[in-house]
């Protein structure tokens, strides 16, 4: 059973039924009490309707503004990179190399066959040096810097294999 | 200027990459925003850190948005969940009706409270008053439901209960609030109600 109260609420509120709001009605009406309690309720819901919001400091939007953009900007430079760009670059490196190792096998003399390994090695890195134009320590440069990225990409390659299992 | 593109359009505009939309969204909202927050924290200066928690968290979660309800029930559900946050870290004390030592902080209303007496007349600063003493909770379903232009079914999927639910809190934190008001003024509530 609502009481006075609550049936007045929703009355004001609008949220009961025709029959309902027409038996309330009729009670304001002819009821002294249902008169009264419902102008006492009427007078508290305007003053709520007409409540003021309270107003925040005048810089408060620069603020948030200006708290998003550190934010950006502290973001990881990774997060920043595409993603696409990192592995193009692997890609080139490692068409490069391939392409090296092709012309420099598709170069050699395999038929002397008594050569030992050093020998093969440097008969390889000759024709290399004579295809390409690469000198010495720029080609180990660059060798050694494709073993630092192949060795970058594998460990980014197992780091990413744990998360996966465990999503 | 604010009032020339909806809710959604500035949305649109910031996941573009205009931070200037979601400035122009911020201005759109940030007094209720703040209001809300006001309920929960009882100052202003927790209130405003709320309240710009509330943004950045929304800017950050914006692309998340799918539309389904209205911006600002989407906004007032992180404001309350921001909020309820804060209260649980600092252990705030949350006044209830019966306590009577309890410090009303209402210094978020313009102008000083007490030097003025015309303000401290006011039919509105008592009900401020007395808003700000209720449970957060209580506070949150008014502001809520006169100023939030929030249907009881949108006030449900901010607080996470159903809509009946809500009704019979409304009631019981209207019937607090009038509780409170008489008890404030006594005499006075003859006057006001």
């Amino acid at each position: 059973m609502n009481s006075i109260e609550e049936k007045l609420w929703n009355y004001i509120d609008g949220t009961c039924s025709p029959a309902e709001e027409q038996a309330i009605r009729n009670l304001i009406a002819a009821d002294e009490v249902y008169q009264r309690k419902y102008q006492e309720i009427l007078a508290l819901q305007k003053e709520l309707e007409t409540m003021e919001l309270d107003v925040p400091p005048m810089a408060f939007t620069y603020n948030v503004m200006e708290a998003i953009r550190t934010e950006e900007a502290q973001k990881p430079l990774k997060a920043t990179i595409d993603g696409r760009i990192i592995k193009g670059i692997a890609a080139f490196f490692l068409i490069t190399i391939a392409a090296l190792v092709v012309i420099a096998l598709y170069s050699s003399n395999w038929s002397a066959g008594s050569y030992s390994g050093i020998k093969l090695a440097n008969h390889v890195s000759a024709d290399i040096s004579l295809v390409t134009g690469y000198t010495g320590p720029a080609f180990k440069a660059f060798l050694f810097f494709d073993v630092v990225l192949a060795l970058f990409l594998f460990d980014s390659y197992l780091r990413k294999k744990p998360v996966i299992r465990q999503m | 200027m604010q009032n020339k593109f909806s809710d959604i359009e500035l949305i649109e505009q910031t996941l573009a990459g205009d931070q200037s939309a979601y400035a122009d969204l911020i201005k759109r909202h940030q007094r209720f925003v703040f209001t809300l927050a006001m309920r929960f924290t009882k100052n202003r200066e927790d209130a405003e850190e709320v309240a710009q928690d509330c943004f950045v968290k929304a800017y950050r979660n914006l692309s998340g948005f799918g539309g389904q309800s209205k911006f600002s029930t989407w906004l007032y559900t992180i404001v309350y969940t921001t909020s309820m946050t804060f209260l649980r870290k600092r252990r705030l004390d949350t006044s209830s009706i019966d306590d009577e030592h309890n410090a009303i902080q209402l210094e978020s209303k313009p102008g000083s409270m007490e030097n003025n007496l015309a303000e401290r007349k006011s039919q509105s600063y008592y009900v401020n008053q007395a808003i700000a003493q209720l449970l957060p909770d209580d506070a949150m379903i008014i502001t809520l439901f006169y100023k939030g232009e929030q249907s009881l079914e949108e006030i449900a999927a901010t607080l996470g209960m159903e809509a009946n639910n809500v009704k019979v809190k409304l009631f019981r934190a209207r019937q607090r609030l009038k509780e409170r008001l008489e008890h404030n003024l006594k005499h006075e509530t003859k006057e006001l109600i």
